[in-house]
């Protein structure tokens, strides 16, 4: 099984009343909440804990593309990558992803995971999610109704982009383009390997299942509570005949680690009610826009994750509200009902522990999710950058090497840059 | 006309085949035939302001468009310029070509667009609180960055006058729950098409084509498209008959006051 370090990049010094005083960390928050000195720190500090993944040998490290707001400071993953492809020579970088339907022409996509993968001489994994209702509906004003038909086109393109040997025309419903022909190529042949991050869409399941590509359901909500969507994608994947092979699954799961699992509750209380206290504070009314989800989804029931977060956080208000109501208060705040840590770990948001512990829960989580690639925050919420050095380098010497030979024997991962076809680090960077 | 279809439900009691799928459709009343186009609440059944309109002794004819209430999904219309290719089809296919019109929010939008090309689609023209306006000092609210209920909220100064809608009568089977469900989903989804992400597509360069008579009707609570709106599209349209402003109603003013907006078109349709 491959560990992937993945960070979110979450604002770090959002106020402690945030949820109380504010409507929502996405779409509509407060631009004066910003402040550009904690930007400068926080980027320099999330790019030192990915190089220190590296170091520590994680199978890669992982980045992913929000907007406007406070959960993740990456509205560009492909910025941060560039950054990374020179300071972690030695490591696959996982992008996931690039919004394909926020850039005008795709084609720029094509482009840059191209320049990335010469860079790092074939280490690239492209992911392409349709991305979430409040980036993509909200912060860009894409229309919901035509979204995903933009998107698969997008994605279209890319392919054919990349593994054509000549140059084409396009001619797309909303992408007409007279000449293609994506200059430079990348490393690898045909093409990196295509990851397609999910929240539950049915049609993302028949989709990855049939064309063979990763599904990674990137949920907040852990293991116990993500089975039954990767159960729904792997249905899918027989329901065609073909392998289950645990590598055309991903996950990600939040692990807090420590050298006993009393302090591992006394060190990662803070940083985990940041996350999902603050950096969750979505306002429902932008979870669940109109045209977001296929009908087939929403005749099936499936909520997505970030509806189910919105959901979750509204609960909580209106709880607060009745609170209020009762105690007399002439104004409810947003929200001050919280989820607490124990409830967060009870349920398997969070994985914590000793390193036995860890072990044991990431091996349950692999082997009935199915999952051989899974997406590690080791960094969540305002954790403090030591500890986030503490909870990486422990997870990867004390947890790592207990798990990486899972399904390695039985399955091979075509979903993974192929080491025999990378290019050894040059220049400056070669040792 | 072809029997309803399982998916129609109580939205539309019949339907017409419409490109490679078909129209919903509610057809009311005797005499002279009134045409009726749907606002963001799309056509559930043969709500209350079709039966005033029939009542005040017209035969109404309310085609849903293509996504909406008991019409299939659209298939290829990606554009304003596919969309009013389409209302313009739906209302020759209701065989609404020349009558006068009701129509009602998105709907009030489409006709003023295929009128600006197509005057003689329609006969005299009654809008309720058309979207397709755009003011930055006074702007139009989001009615899709909301939960479903402040959306309901948005759209009617009642609750209950939304109902046809939004709930689903008590007797429906388990099944149909789901189906209409799914055609909620579809109408809010067509509905934000038309809109999202600001409703303004360059209507305002179009309108001096519409020389159609207009009667403007807009809500005075209307929480969408402000009341003050209704003074914007009386200078911006060159042939108003008369405006008014409904007190007690929101931005779908047809299903909050249908029984004054039935009276105001057997006025302007005298």
């Amino acid at each position: 099984m491959k560990s992937i370090f993945f960070h979110l990049m979450p604002y770090p010094e959002l106020p402690p009343d945030f949820p109380e005083q504010h409507r929502s960390v996405w779409v509509d928050i407060d631009p004066k909440l910003y402040d550009p000195a904690v930007g400068h720190r926080t980027y320099n500090a999330y790019l030192d804990q990915l190089e220190f993944a590296g170091q520590c040998g994680f199978d890669a490290v992982g980045i992913n593309e929000h907007h406007s707001n406070g959960y993740g400071l990456m509205p560009s993953p492909n910025i941060i990558a560039a950054a990374l492809s020179r300071n972690c020579p030695d490591t696959n970088i996982v992008v996931l992803g690039d919004s394909v339907a926020l850039y005008n022409p795709p084609l720029r996509v094509a482009e840059e995971i191209a320049m990335l993968d010469g860079i790092t001489g074939g280490r690239m994994i492209a992911g392409f999610p349709v991305g979430s209702p409040m980036d993509t509906i909200y912060a860009y004003g894409q229309n919901p109704a035509t979204l995903r038909e933009r998107y698969h086109e997008g994605v279209d393109l890319i392919r054919q982009a990349w593994t054509s040997d000549e140059v084409f025309s396009f001619n797309g419903n909303y992408n007409k383009l007279r000449y293609v022909n994506v200059w430079p190529r990348p490393v690898q042949q045909p093409h990196p390997p295509i990851w397609i991050p999910g929240g539950g869409s049915v049609d993302t399941w028949d989709w990855c299942a049939a064309e063979d590509l990763v599904y990674c359901y990137l949920s907040y909500f852990g293991y116990k509570a993500g089975l039954r969507t990767m159960q729904g994608f792997w249905k899918k994947v027989q329901d065609l005949g073909k392998e289950t092979n645990p590598f055309q699954g991903g996950f990600a799961q939040f692990i807090a680690v420590a050298d006993t699992e009393a302090e591992a509750w006394d060190l990662y209380r803070e940083p985990a009610e940041y996350f999902f206290n603050t950096c969750l504070h979505v306002y429902a009314g932008y979870a669940d826009p109109p045209g977001y989800k296929t009908p087939n989804t929403v005749r099936a029931g499936v909520e997505g994750m970030v509806e189910r977060a919105a959901r979750e956080a509204t609960a909580r208000r209106e709880a607060n509200a009745a609170d209020a109501a009762k105690a007399g208060a002439a104004k409810a705040s947003y929200g001050s009902k919280k989820l607490t840590f124990e409830a967060m770990v009870e349920k398997g948001y969070i994985i914590l522990g000793n390193p036995t512990q860890v072990t044991e829960q990431v091996h349950e989580l692999a082997t009935t999710m199915n999952v051989g690639h899974l997406m590690v925050f080791s960094h969540f919420g305002n954790m403090d950058p030591e500890l986030v050095k503490m909870n990486t380098e422990m997870y990867a010497t004390k947890v790592m090497p207990e798990v990486a030979g899972l399904f390695e024997d039985e399955y091979e991962d075509h979903w993974w840059p192929k080491a025999d076809h990378q290019l050894a680090p040059v220049g400056s960077r070669a040792q | 006309m072809s029997a309803a279809t399982p998916l129609a439900g109580h939205f539309a009691p019949s339907s017409l085949p419409y490109r490679d799928g078909h129209i919903g459709l509610v057809e009311l009343g005797e005499g002279p035939t009134v045409g009726y186009l749907h606002g963001m609440l799309g056509n559930p059944g043969p709500h209350a302001v079709l039966e005033q309109l029939a009542a005040a002794g017209h035969r109404v004819v309310a085609p849903s468009l293509p996504g909406f209430t008991g019409s299939s999904e659209p298939d290829g219309l990606r554009t304003l310029h596919d969309w009013v290719v389409a209302t313009s089809e739906v209302i020759d296919v209701a065989g609404l070509t020349g009558a006068p019109l009701v129509a009602s929010s998105v709907g009030a939008m489409m006709a003023l667009e295929v009128a600006a090309v197509r005057p003689e689609a329609f006969g005299p023209m009654v809008l309720v609180a058309p979207f397709g306006l755009w003011d930055d000092d006074d702007p139009v609210a989001d009615p899709f960055g909301t939960t479903l209920s402040v959306q309901r909220a948005m759209l009617t100064e009642d609750a209950a006058a939304s109902a046809a809608f939004f709930d689903d009568p008590a007797d429906l089977p388990a099944d149909m729950v789901v189906e209409h469900g799914v055609h909620r989903y579809l109408t809010r989804t067509a509905a934000a098409q038309l809109i999202w992400p600001l409703p303004e597509w360059g209507l305002a360069q179009r309108l001096h084509r519409v020389t159609n008579p207009v009667t403007l009707v807009h809500g005075a609570k209307d929480r969408i498209i402000p009341a003050s709106y209704l003074g914007r599209w009386a200078k911006a349209l060159p042939n108003v008959v008369s405006t008014h402003l409904v007190d007690d109603a929101g931005h779908q003013a047809d299903f909050d006051q249908p029984a004054q907006i039935a009276k105001i078109a057997a006025a302007a349709f005298a």
